[in-house]
Formats: structure tokens, C-alpha cells, sequence
């Protein structure tokens, strides 16, 4: 296999994106030709990436693990299916082709993310992950409410991205190199200082706690469609980043231990008990999403093997359902009153949203469960029991929203009709997608935890 | 012949699919999979009852797959003494659970297709011996569950559901955690490895101590252990008919079974050490729910707490720590789940009919409706423990293994038994107030029970019966799993 198969995934996409920028030319009239030209990019380029297999290249700079292939298919995959979803569903407003190009470009600093050994390069995927991401939440132009939370979002995540540009400029001068295999922190004040930085904005980034304040209100603001793939897809390969950062920073710097951990307690408390009051599908979903980077940074916080593996796994366990429920408010309605009765109109749709918000609960034998089953038998592998205990008992309490949402569509009935016609077959379809894959992730967990594991 | 209980687990799932694709017009034909599939089931079930060696206290049926190897994960089935009584009673009510249905017809494919999901996690519970297997099996019954009472519950479903829901997920989740810690201990997820390694003295008590607290946690909010009981009235009276049924019948005995099989063998030492407590929350259970039994004035109310009574001496029995108690434990969860099951139907039937619930409304029925009365009286005899029926044998047995046991205080047995006396009072009094009497208007001219009716509830007649007078039907099933148990719980004491 010639080494420059390895990054071939992310020149796929971005010739797809630029071809997706021009499809309105190739096919005349079909502006929704975008996104099934980018689903099939990224479904190829997720053939790809499993196809090319591990190794590095540009002198270690981009490198390919067990963790980093298994996060970019994942990414890829479920780009794809997002994008299957945006071509049966189209836009309210058009404009599916920018869409679908600025997904594709986002997707691709994604990828790059999960491969980054190297600071800059970290930094530069990490822009390109999220500069499309402004402007896909601020796609309501005439919407003030989307308007003000894509600013938001671009606010706070430029002031992550320069925390975190801040910190890596201390861990580069103290190494004498931007590479990760050369990082070598001093001890001391400053040593944690650059790695206090550094984790502050990675942690805005994965909307954990304490700088999970923009998510809520970015979100429902944002049209759902964008709300959906913002807060699913690059998560994933943002955790892989997190997950390599932490693993490179912790042995050096010992207190990135202890900031995990309160981290994670601060985001499970905050996320699951934020989420509550929520009517807005979005906002809970981004409390929710506070709450699950919580259990993301049990994993890390553990600093082994085991618990980095766990935390890959519960990245993927939670986005997919996570994309699959907001693609389901996309269409039905961002309010929980819309989703009323929804079980009457749209049984299917409405019993792969239960399988699907269960399993974010944690119920076996979904995806979440798996997950969480790693994720804490991780953490009490290192005497971390009683956060363990504590994430038990806050999902516990997460069980309470996420069932008002199925008490939404099931238990109650609704006089309004439903939104937009007809569902095509192909949003139904990936929203069925979503679900089995919950249920298939669940239960065959082993070859993929082979998959991350391998190739360390 | 090992493939048997993985058929007899899964055959509902395939009727769950199939139920639930039952085409829309024509969705009389989901309670027609839902039968066949629950036929086919006991079928099976008394395939491998009847070829089930009862002279072993070992697993048999065994299949031992790996799953997951990098977490220890394995498929892992086997059913002893103890299960197969367990897997025949759920195997049972599942069946008749679905002709108790027989009239639904709201939305009635995902009905049947919910019932039968349900079946799936029961059968599990039971014959798992991988504790990721267990927990997963334990979990799955919320979900129908939950969605049963909050789609064809009675007015305060919405309430009754998430509270079932949410109660019994926190108790489990402390299990997750228990079960994540003898994993980390023992380095295996195996149940029969889990209960060597307990009874040979691989946990220390301090770690015993804790983790058995976390199982406590699980078990007894599912049994329900008083003061954790508070979902149950609600849940039960919420309830659809057949939900109520598998509720009391099978899914009280999860707690019970989780601390025959998990926490006596794998924390014997702290076991030992928590049983008189244990067995003072047994006998709070026991006179707490006979005595707000008889301040129900709702007759299925009434029999749910006399739920929470009966499941204390189960308890009682189990943490007798004697052969001879937890022989009664067994027998109190079987014949409780006949019972109780009957009771629930003849319940069902009369609110079905007359509308209300309220016991001072539906008097007279042996009046009113003969056979209905009679079967109702039989049901409530054999609920407060007569002789010669199987609500006997087990509470006996209970109390004596009580008595004999090292462990529980002489006086705890005394007050449990007075227990009896208050079962035999609430359910006389409902008796002559429900059945005895002028019938009143509620029930005057309602017909009496159809064969549909008769043919769910005979199999729990002649269980009645049959357990009731020849004791040893049941028990000897039992004895040898119960000597091999307590082989591994003495053996580390």
C-alpha cells in the first residue's frame, strides 16, 4: 500500500467539495446533486480510509493509529449519512449546494484532527473543522436568532482556538519543536500553565464544562439540519485529538489528571442537570451533549489504553444517536410540542428515536451501554470508583429528559399535522439507519474495540 | 440440545418483529404471532423441563460462546434447579399474558410486539450466567414496560411509567457498578467462575461489604424490599391487565432471583453479615404490606401490596441462609407468581366489565357472577396461604428455615409469621365484601366468565393445585440447586 493512500480520504473530499461547489453547473437544476455527490465522496473515502490502513507520513506530522482510522471512518460514515439525509430532505430555504460543500470541507479538518501529531497542524485542523461550522449555523440569513447564535459560536470558539493556540505556543517553546513525539513540558508552574491552556480549549471545543455556556445558545439558534452535524460529526475526531493530547500532556504534567476529572464531574453535573428544563429539542440536545463530554473525559481522565479506547468508542456511541435524534427535530420540529403524538404519524421514525434516545441513556444493549460499560470499568480500573458511581447516577437523571422526549411522541396526542408532507425515503431511511446502528454498535463492540486497539 | 434456551430466549424477538410488521390493515393477526409464539415457547420450555436431570445441582443446557473478548464478555446460558423453575413460571405467564390480551385492539401490533419483547428480557434474566448477559436481559424488560404502561395504562400512565422507569434504572445502574467491581476483582464476567471465586475467599469482606450494598441497591428495589416499594402500587394499578400480571409474576422475582444467584454465592461473607438486617426489612415488607393492604379500598391495590408482603418472606427465606428457607424462597416465588397472576387476571376481568375497581362497588359477585366469585375465593385462599394450595408451601417453608437460621433473630420469624395471620385477614375480609354479599349495581347482570378466560386461567388453577398438595413436583426441582448453593456459601463462612 503506497503511504499516500493514507491522507487519500481527505483529497476525495475535498475534490468532492469543490465539485459539490460547481454542481448547480454539472447538473442543471438539481441543486440537491450536492450532497449525494458528498455522500458518495465521503462513503468512498470511508472504503478509503479502512482500505489504507495505518502508518504516517510528512515526517510523522500526520500520522494514522487503530484510534485515528477507526474516528475518521466513523467521521466519514456518518458525514455520509448525514449527507444522504440533506439530499431526501433539501433545505426550507435552498441553498443545499453551499451546504453540503462547507459539510464536506468540515469534515475534511475533522479527518485532519484525528490524524494530527503535530501543534500547528492541530491548530490549522482544528480551524478548518470549525470555520465551516460558522457559517453553517449562521445559515438563516434572515433569521436574527440564527444569526446571533452563529456569532456566538464563532466568539467563543475563536477565544478556544486562541486558548488553545496559547497554551501550544508554551509547550512549543519549551520543546523546541511543534512535533508531538518531541514535546517535552518542564515541570512546574508553567508546565501547567501550557497544559491548562491547551486542555481549556479542547474542552470549549468538545462543549464540556466550563466553557460549555456557548453550546445552548449557539445551537438554538442554529438551524437543526446544522445543529445536527455540528454537534455530532467532528466530535468524534475532536475526541481523538483530546484523547491523544491528554495521553502525550498527562505523564508530564501530572495535574492534567485531576482537570479531567473535575471537568468531567462539572459537565455530567451541568449537562444532566441543565438539560431538564428544556422544551427546545436543541437546547436540551446541547445539554445533553455537555453531559456525554462529560463521560468522554472519565475515559480520558484514566490516562490508559483502556480508557482511551473506551472514550473512541463512546465518541461514536454518542454521535450517531445524536445526529439521528436532531435530524428527526430537523424535519418534525425543534419543540418538544411538535413532536407531540409524532408516534401516531410517523411510527417508525418515532420507535428509532426511542431506540436511539435509550441508548443515550445508557441501556443495554445499545451503543450508549457498551460504551459506558468500557468507559467506567476504565475508570475503576484506576481507583476512579466513585466517579464512576457518579456517572451512573447522573444518567440516571438524564433518563428523566430523555424520556420526556418519548413521552412526547408517544404518551400525548397532537391536533397539528405534520410538518412538510411526506417524509422522503432517504431522510427516513438514514434516521432507521441511525437506529440499527446503535443497536449494531452495541452489540458487536468487539471488532471495533480491536480496531482502535490496533496498530498502538 | 444447548441451543434450546438461546431458541427459547430469542423465538419472542422474531414474534416481536413479526407482530410489529403486521400490516396495517389487518392487525388482528399481531395477537395470532404473539399465541403461536408463546405456545411455541412453553412448548420448549417443557421440552427442556422434561429432559432437565433433577438429581443435579449443576447447570445444564450450557452454551459458552465468547463475546467480547477484550472485555471478558461471554454468551453464557445454563439453567439449574432454580432457573428452570423460574424460565417454566415466565415461559407460562407469557402465554397466558397474551390471551389475557385477547381484546386489545389499540394499536395492537407494537401491544403484542411489546409483550413479547418483554418475554425476551424474562427468559434471559433467568438463564444467563455472563453478568453483562444478566444486566443486559435485567435492562431490556424496562423498555416494554415502560412503554405498556404509559400506552395502555389507565389515567395516570405518563406518571407510572417514567417513575418505573427511573426507580428501577437507579437501582440497576448501582449493580452496573457493583458487577464492574468483581469483574475488576476476579478478572471475569462469569457468573459460575464469580460464585467459585466468592466462595473461596477471593473478595475481602470490606470490598463484599460495598459491593453487596450496590447489588442491594439493584435487587431490592426490583423485589420490591419496603422502604424501596414506592413504584410498585403505582406502577401496578396503572397497568394494563397483562402487564400487571408479568409485573408481580415475574419481574418482582428478578430482585429475588439477583440475590439467590449473585449475591449469596459471589458475597457470602457479606451476605452473612447483612442478613439480619436484610431480614428485618423482610418482615417490615411482610406486616407493613398486609397492613396497607387492608386499608385499600381498590381491589387491585390490594393486591399489589399484598405483593410487597409475599416478596418478604421470599426474602426472609433467602437470607435464612438454610436449605430448607430458601427451598421456601423458591417455592414463594413460583406459587406467587401463579397467584398473584390469577388474581390479577380475575381483577382485570372484573374492571373490564363493571368499569371500576372500588371493592365497595363490585360486591356480590358469587351472586352476580357464579364462577367468576369462585375462581376469585380460590385465588385469594391460595394467595393467603391454605393448605393443600401453593401459597402454603413456600411461606411455611420460609418461616421454618427462618427459624432454624443462625442468623435471623427468633423474634423477626415471630413477627413475619404474624404476617400470615394478616394475610389471612385482609383476604377474607376483601373475600366476604367482594364476593359474599348482596351483588351491587355495578355487577348485577354482567356475564360470567367466557372460556377465553377459563383457558388463561387454568394452567394457574392446576399449578395451584398441583404444587399445593405434592410439594416435592416443585421442590425437587429446587432442593439440589439450593444444596449446591448453600455447598458454596457455607463453604466460605
Amino acid at each position: 500500500m503506497p503511504a499516500w493512500t493514507l491522507i487519500a480520504p481527505e483529497g476525495v473530499l475535498l475534490f468532492c467539495a469543490l465539485l459539490a461547489l460547481f454542481a448547480d453547473v454539472l447538473v442543471r437544476g438539481r441543486e440537491r446533486a450536492a450532497a449525494w455527490i458528498g455522500a458518495a465522496g465521503c462513503a468512498l473515502a470511508a472504503g478509503v480510509s479502512l482500505y489504507a490502513g495505518r502508518g504516517q507520513l510528512f515526517g510523522g506530522q500526520f500520522s494514522i493509529d487503530g484510534p485515528a482510522q477507526v474516528a475518521r471512518t466513523a467521521t466519514l460514515l456518518l458525514a455520509a449519512a448525514f449527507l444522504v439525509w440533506l439530499a431526501g430532505e433539501g433545505l426550507r430555504r435552498g441553498r443545499v449546494r453551499e451546504f453540503a460543500a462547507l459539510v464536506l470541507f468540515a469534515t475534511l479538518g475533522a479527518l485532519l484532527m484525528a490524524a494530527a501529531r503535530d501543534w500547528i497542524v492541530l491548530l490549522l485542523a482544528l480551524e478548518t473543522a470549525t470555520m465551516p461550522a460558522y457559517v453553517l449555523m449562521g445559515f438563516d440569513r434572515s433569521d436574527d436568532r440564527s444569526l446571533e447564535g452563529a456569532l456566538k459560536y464563532f466568539l467563543l470558539s475563536m477565544v478556544a482556538s486562541l486558548l488553545f493556540l496559547y497554551g501550544a505556543s508554551f509547550v512549543i517553546g519549551m520543546s523546541g519543536s511543534t512535533a508531538f513525539a518531541a514535546t517535552r513540558l518542564q515541570g512546574g508552574t508553567i508546565g501547567i500553565i501550557a497544559a491548562a491552556f491547551v486542555c481549556a480549549g479542547l474542552l470549549a471545543k468538545l462543549s464540556a464544562a466550563p466553557f460549555q455556556w456557548w453550546a445552548p445558545d449557539a445551537y438554538a439558534g442554529a438551524p437543526s439540519a446544522a445543529v445536527a452535524f455540528v454537534s455530532s460529526v467532528p466530535k468524534i475526531a475532536g475526541l481523538a485529538a483530546f484523547a491523544r493530547v491528554a495521553q502525550l500532556l498527562m505523564p508530564q504534567v501530572p495535574q492534567v489528571g485531576p482537570l479531567l476529572v473535575a471537568a468531567a464531574l462539572a459537565s455530567m453535573f451541568l449537562g444532566n442537570l441543565a438539560a431538564y428544563p428544556q422544551t427546545d429539542v436543541r437546547r436540551l440536545m446541547a445539554y445533553s451533549g455537555v453531559a456525554h463530554a462529560g463521560y468522554l473525559l472519565v475515559g480520558l481522565a484514566t490516562g490508559t489504553e483502556a480508557g482511551l479506547r473506551a472514550a473512541v468508542f463512546y465518541a461514536i456511541a454518542y454521535a450517531v444517536p445524536s445526529m439521528g435524534v436532531m435530524l428527526v427535530a430537523a424535519r418534525h420540529g425543534n419543540t418538544l410540542d411538535d413532536l407531540r403524538g409524532l408516534a401516531a404519524r410517523r411510527p417508525w421514525v418515532a420507535w428509532a428515536t426511542v431506540l436511539m434516545l435509550v441508548s443515550l441513556v445508557g441501556v443495554p444493549p445499545l451503543a450508549g451501554f457498551t460504551g459506558k460499560l468500557y468507559l467506567f470499568t476504565a475508570a475503576m480500573g484506576v481507583g476512579l470508583t466513585w466517579l464512576a458511581v457518579i456517572a451512573v447516577a447522573m444518567s440516571v437523571v438524564s433518563a428523566g429528559f430523555y424520556l420526556r422526549i418519548v413521552r412526547a411522541m408517544f404518551f400525548t396526542t397532537s391536533a397539528k399535522p405534520d410538518i412538510g408532507g411526506a417524509q422522503p425515503a432517504a431522510s427516513a431511511a438514514v434516521i432507521v439507519a441511525c437506529a440499527l446502528a446503535v443497536l449494531a454498535i452495541g452489540l458487536a463492540s468487539s471488532p471495533i474495540l480491536s480496531a482502535i486497539s490496533a496498530g498502538r | 440440545m444447548s441451543y434450546l434456551l438461546s431458541v427459547i430466549i430469542f423465538l419472542p424477538l422474531l414474534g416481536a418483529a413479526v407482530s410489529a410488521l403486521v400490516p396495517k390493515d389487518r392487525p388482528g393477526a399481531a395477537k395470532w404471532v404473539a399465541l403461536a409464539t408463546s405456545v411455541l415457547g412453553l412448548a420448549l420450555t417443557a421440552a427442556v423441563v422434561a429432559t432437565f436431570d433433577r438429581a443435579s445441582g449443576a447447570m445444564q443446557f450450557v452454551t459458552n460462546v465468547v463475546w467480547v473478548p477484550q472485555a471478558g464478555v461471554h454468551y453464557h446460558l445454563g439453567v439449574d434447579g432454580i432457573s428452570i423453575t423460574m424460565l417454566a413460571l415466565s415461559s407460562l405467564l407469557g402465554l397466558v399474558a397474551v390471551i389475557a390480551s385477547w381484546k386489545v385492539t389499540d394499536r395492537a401490533p407494537a401491544y403484542f410486539a411489546m409483550l413479547l419483547l418483554l418475554q425476551v428480557g424474562m427468559n434471559g434474566v433467568f438463564v444467563a450466567l455472563d453478568f453483562v448477559l444478566f444486566y443486559m436481559f435485567w435492562e431490556l424488560v424496562l423498555v416494554p414496560m415502560f412503554f405498556l404502561i404509559g400506552m395502555w395504562g389507565g389515567a395516570r400512565r405518563e406518571y407510572a411509567s417514567i417513575k418505573f422507569f427511573i426507580y428501577t434504572l437507579a437501582g440497576s445502574v448501582f449493580m452496573l457498578v457493583g458487577m464492574i467491581a468483581l469483574y475488576l476483582s476476579a478478572g471475569t464476567f462469569d457468573m459460575v467462575e464469580l460464585a467459585r471465586a466468592g466462595s473461596s475467599g477471593v473478595f475481602g469482606l470490606g470490598f463484599q461489604n460495598w459491593v453487596f450494598l450496590a447489588f442491594f441497591l439493584g435487587f431490592a428495589v426490583k423485589v420490591p424490599v419496603w422502604p424501596l416499594h414506592t413504584w410498585l402500587p403505582d406502577a401496578h394499578v396503572e397497568a394494563p391487565t397483562a402487564a400487571s400480571v408479568l409485573l408481580a409474576g415475574i419481574l418482582l422475582k428478578m430482585g429475588t432471583y439477583g440475590f439467590i444467584r449473585v449475591s449469596l454465592p459471589m458475597l457470602p461473607q457479606a451476605s452473612a453479615a447483612w442478613a439480619p438486617w436484610i431480614s428485618v426489612l423482610a418482615a417490615i415488607s411482610i406486616v407493613y404490606g398486609a397492613a396497607v393492604a387492608f386499608a385499600q379500598t381498590d381491589l387491585k391495590k390490594l393486591v399489589a401490596y399484598s405483593s410487597v408482603s409475599h416478596m418478604g418472606f421470599v426474602m426472609l427465606g433467602i437470607f435464612s441462609l438454610t436449605a430448607t428457607g430458601l427451598n421456601g424462597a423458591v417455592a414463594v416465588m413460583f406459587s406467587h407468581g401463579v397467584v398473584t397472576g390469577m388474581l390479577f387476571l380475575l381483577v382485570g376481568m372484573v374492571y373490564e366489565r363493571s368499569h371500576t375497581r372500588e371493592i365497595s362497588k363490585v360486591g356480590g359477585l358469587s351472586v352476580a357472577m357464579p364462577v367468576m366469585g369462585g375462581l376469585l375465593a380460590f385465588a385469594s385462599f391460595a394467595s393467603l396461604g391454605l393448605p393443600g394450595l401453593s401459597g402454603f408451601v413456600g411461606e411455611f417453608l420460609s418461616l421454618v428455615g427462618a427459624w432454624q437460621s443462625a442468623v435471623i433473630p427468633h423474634w423477626i420469624t415471630v413477627v413475619s409469621a404474624v404476617g400470615v395471620l394478616l394475610a389471612a385477614a385482609y383476604m377474607l375480609w376483601m373475600v366476604l365484601r367482594v364476593v359474599l354479599g348482596t351483588p351491587t349495581e355495578a355487577v348485577l347482570g354482567l356475564p360470567d366468565v367466557t372460556a377465553r378466560e377459563v383457558a388463561a386461567l387454568a394452567p394457574l388453577i392446576a399449578l395451584t393445585l398441583v404444587v399445593g398438595v405434592w410439594w416435592s413436583s416443585l421442590l425437587g426441582f429446587v432442593d439440589p440447586a439450593v444444596k449446591a448453593l448453600l455447598a458454596l456459601v457455607t463453604g466460605a463462612a
